[in-house]
C-alpha cells in the first residue's frame, strides 16, 4: 500500500466564535478574519509538516484546492507544491485536486502541472475534481453546467498533455486555435489523474471507466459509505464495464490522531477534530450544493449521506465510532487500517495528521508516531491480504 | 378553466398552463417557476387568457439542448410564439421573465402589444446590491421574497415529496442555468434598451429585497416612455403576495395601451 500524507492548511487561528454571526467559514466569512502574519507563520509550519512527512517515509504528500474559506489556505495548490517540489527528494507530490473546470484558462494549469512534473522529474500525480459547492459561489462559475465543464476541462487537458501540438480544441466552453503545451509533461503519457470525491456515483463511473481508470479517493466518509463507494467502483468496473479494477485504483482519505494510549489520543484529538468537523467544515446545504451541481439522482443520494458528515454537531466519540476519523494508541491505528485494507483493499491511504487547531508539538508527534509505529505495517499490505469483495455495493 | 397542455415544440417538450378568455397575455415566469400557487394569474385570468409555459429545465418542461442561456432562452421563445401562433402579443414579465421579455423586445418590440415588467432582472445598478436567493438558507429565502407573512405557506405548498420536491429542485437548477453569472444580469443590456419600441408598465414591491426598487426605478430611466408603479407591502412575488394588485395594474395597463 502507498500512504500519503495530506494537509488542509486551515487558518487555525480563527475566532471559533465565528458562527454566532457568520453562517459558515466558507463563502460568506469577511476576509478580516485573516491576519497575514498569522497566515505567514501557518504556511510555513504547515509546509514544514509536509516536509517531515516525505523525509520520515511516507510514499507522498499532498495537497488541494478551496477558495475564499477559513478552512483550508490553499486557493492554488499549484503554488504550495511547487513550494514542496525542490524540498523534497523521492516523495510523490500529490494534487488532490485542482479543480480544472473552474478556471477560464485550463491550459494554463495543464502547463503548471506539467513544470512541477518537470522540475520534480515525474514525482508529480495530477487529482482533478469539479470543486465543492461553495467554489461555485466562489469562482462565479455556473453549478448547472458543473460536471459538463469539468469533463471539457479534463479532455481538453489530457489532450494538451498527450497529442502532439500544435492542434485546436473546438469544445463548447473552451475554444483554443493553438494548444501546443510546452514544456510536455515528464512523465508519459501523462501524470496519474486521481479523482478525489465525497461519494458521487456520477463520478465513480467516470472514473471507472477503462479509457481512463484513474483512482477514486473516498474522502471523510463514515466506514459505511467508504465500503460502499469504493465497492461500488469495483463493481462497476466488473458489470459495467467488464474488466477487473485493480486495488491501486482505489484509496481512502482520513484524519488520524495517534498518541500513547487509546484515551489519550482521543482526549488530545478531541478540541481540534471537534473544530474541524464542527466549525470549520460546517456547510449550509445551500451552499454544498448549489442548483444544479448535483444530478437529481446524486442529490437524493446526497440528502441522506451528506447529513451524517456536515449537518450535525459530532464529538470525537462519535466520529471514531462511524469511522470518519482513526485514533488511538498505535496498535489500534494500525489494527483499523489493516482490518479496513482486509475488507477493501484500496492500495492508497490519505492520512490527515493535522487537523483543525491540532498544534504543532501535537503534529509532530502524530507524524511521527505514525511513521515509525504504523506505516512500515501498512506499506506491506498486498492484494494478498484482501480478502475479496465482501459486501454488494448497494446502489 | 385553467389547464396544463404539453406541446411538442421541434422536439421539445413544453408544459403550458393556460386560464381564462379574452386577449391573450403570455406570461413569462422568473427564478421560482411556477408552482400552481400564483393567485395574480388567477386574477389576471378573469379578464384574458393568461398563457403560461414553463421555461425549458423548469416544471415540468424538459432541458432543451443548447438553451443555456437568456439569449437562447429569447430565440427559444420566438420559435414557441410563432408554434402558438401569438404574431402579436401582450407580455408580463416576471423577475427573469421580465429580463427575458426584454432581450426580445430590443430585437423584436413589434411583436409586443405591451410589456409588463413586474421586478424584473435583467440590468445591473451600480452600488444597489441584489439578495441573493441561491446560498441563502429556505428562512432567509421566504424573508427575502415575502414582505408579509404569506411566505411559510407559500413555501410549504411548493415543496414536499415526489413530483413537487423534483419540481422544486428543477426549477433551482434551471434558474442557475439562465441567470448565475453574470448573476441577473446582461450587463450590456442598459446600452440597448433604448429599442424596446412597445408600449412598458414596470411595476415594483416596494419590499424587494431581491431586486430593490432601484432597480424598477433605473429601468424607467432606460426603457423610452415607460411608466412606473409600485405596490405597498409586497416584495419580490407580486403576482403571489399581491394578486389583486398585480393583475389591476397590469389590467388597466393593458387597457391604456388601446386593445
Amino acid at each position: 500500500m502507498k500512504v500519503f500524507t495530506f494537509h488542509l492548511m486551515p487558518y487555525a487561528n480563527l475566532d471559533m466564535n465565528f458562527m454566532e454571526k457568520h453562517r459558515a467559514a466558507w463563502v460568506v466569512l469577511p476576509n478580516t478574519y485573516y491576519d497575514p502574519k498569522v497566515g505567514h507563520e501557518l504556511y510555513n509550519r504547515y509546509l514544514d509538516e509536509l516536509e517531515l512527512a516525505a523525509e520520515l517515509g511516507f510514499d507522498g504528500i499532498s495537497v488541494n484546492e478551496h477558495h475564499q474559506n477559513a478552512y483550508g489556505l490553499m486557493p492554488s495548490p499549484v503554488v504550495t507544491a511547487a513550494a514542496l517540489a525542490r524540498r523534497t527528494k523521492t516523495a510523490k507530490l500529490a494534487i488532490l485536486g485542482n479543480a480544472f473546470g473552474l478556471r477560464e484558462h485550463p491550459l494554463n494549469l495543464a502547463e503548471e502541472h506539467s513544470m512541477i512534473d518537470n522540475i520534480t522529474g515525474g514525482r508529480l500525480i495530477s487529482g482533478m475534481v469539479r470543486g465543492i459547492g461553495a467554489e461555485y459561489f466562489s469562482t462565479g462559475n455556473n453549478p448547472a453546467f458543473s460536471h459538463a465543464r469539468f469533463q471539457e476541462a479534463h479532455d481538453l487537458v489530457v489532450q494538451a498533455w498527450t497529442r502532439p501540438g500544435p492542434f485546436s480544441f473546438e469544445g463548447k466552453f473552451y475554444h483554443f486555435e493553438y494548444v501546443n503545451t510546452w514544456p510536455r509533461p515528464y512523465q508519459q503519457p501523462h501524470p496519474p489523474i486521481w479523482a478525489p470525491s465525497t461519494g458521487s456515483t456520477e463520478t465513480i463511473e467516470w472514473a471507472a471507466h477503462p479509457s481512463r481508470k484513474y483512482t477514486y479517493l473516498q474522502a471523510y466518509s463514515p466506514t459505511q459509505s467508504v465500503m460502499r463507494f469504493l465497492n461500488y467502483y469495483r463493481e462497476c468496473a466488473e458489470r459495467m464495464y467488464g474488466y477487473t479494477a485493480s486495488s491501486d485504483q482505489i484509496g481512502w482519505s482520513t484524519p488520524v490522531y495517534i498518541s500513547d494510549t487509546d484515551q489519550k489520543a482521543r482526549d488530545e484529538a478531541k478540541p481540534h477534530i471537534e473544530v474541524l468537523f464542527n466549525r470549520l467544515l460546517r456547510l449550509p446545504f445551500e451552499m454544498l450544493f448549489p442548483p444544479g451541481y448535483l444530478s437529481p439522482k446524486s442529490l437524493a443520494n446526497m440528502r441522506s449521506h451528506k447529513r451524517s458528515v456536515s449537518g450535525q454537531e459530532h464529538t470525537v466519540d462519535s466520529l471514531i465510532e462511524a469511522g470518519i476519523i482513526v485514533c488511538g494508541s498505535p496498535d489500534t491505528v494500525r489494527r483499523q487500517f489493516t482490518e479496513t485494507h482486509r475488507m477493501l483493499g484500496f492500495q492508497n491511504l490519505l492520512c490527515l495528521m493535522q487537523f483543525g487547531t491540532l498544534p504543532r508539538d501535537l503534529t509532530e508527534r502524530n507524524i511521527r508516531l505514525f511513521a515509525s509505529e504504523v506505516l512500515p505495517a501498512l506499506q506491506g499490505l498486498t492484494d494478498k491480504q484482501y480478502a475479496g469483495m465482501q459486501t454488494k455495493a448497494a446502489e | 378553466m385553467a389547464e396544463n397542455a404539453v406541446i411538442d415544440l421541434r422536439g421539445s417538450k413544453v408544459n403550458i398552463w393556460r386560464a381564462g378568455k379574452g386577449e391573450p397575455v403570455l406570461f413569462l415566469h422568473g427564478l421560482q417557476g411556477r408552482n400552481g400557487h400564483e393567485p395574480g394569474l388567477d386574477e389576471l385570468a378573469k379578464s384574458f387568457e393568461v398563457i403560461a409555459p414553463d421555461h425549458p429545465g423548469f416544471g415540468r418542461s424538459e432541458n432543451v439542448d443548447g438553451v443555456d442561456d437568456i439569449n437562447d432562452l429569447s430565440l427559444f421563445y420566438l420559435d414557441l410564439m410563432d408554434a402558438l401562433k401569438l404574431e402579436r402579443v401582450h407580455v408580463v414579465g416576471q423577475c427573469i421573465g421580465g429580463w427575458l421579455a426584454l432581450e426580445m423586445a430590443i430585437y423584436w418590440g413589434q411583436r409586443f402589444k405591451s410589456l409588463s415588467l413586474v421586478n424584473s432582472a435583467g440590468i445591473r445598478v451600480k452600488d444597489v446590491p441584489r439578495g441573493d436567493l441561491f446560498v441563502c438558507s429556505e428562512e432567509d429565502m421566504i424573508r427575502m421574497l415575502f414582505a408579509g407573512n404569506g411566505g411559510v405557506e407559500w413555501m410549504k405548498s411548493i415543496r414536499g415529496e415526489g413530483e413537487l420536491e423534483d419540481i422544486y429542485e428543477r426549477n433551482r437548477a434551471a434558474a442557475a442555468k439562465y441567470s448565475w453569472s453574470p448573476r441577473l444580469c446582461n450587463p450590456k443590456l442598459d446600452r440597448w434598451l433604448h429599442r424596446v419600441n412597445a408600449p412598458v408598465h414596470i411595476v415594483w414591491g416596494e419590499e424587494n429585497r431581491v431586486l430593490p426598487p432601484a432597480y424598477g426605478e433605473a429601468l424607467k430611466k432606460l426603457i423610452p416612455g415607460a411608466s412606473h408603479a409600485t405596490i405597498a407591502n409586497c416584495a419580490h412575488l407580486a403576482h403571489i403576495e399581491q394578486p389583486q394588485k398585480f393583475a389591476q395594474e397590469i389590467s388597466q395597463f393593458i387597457r391604456r395601451t388601446g386593445s
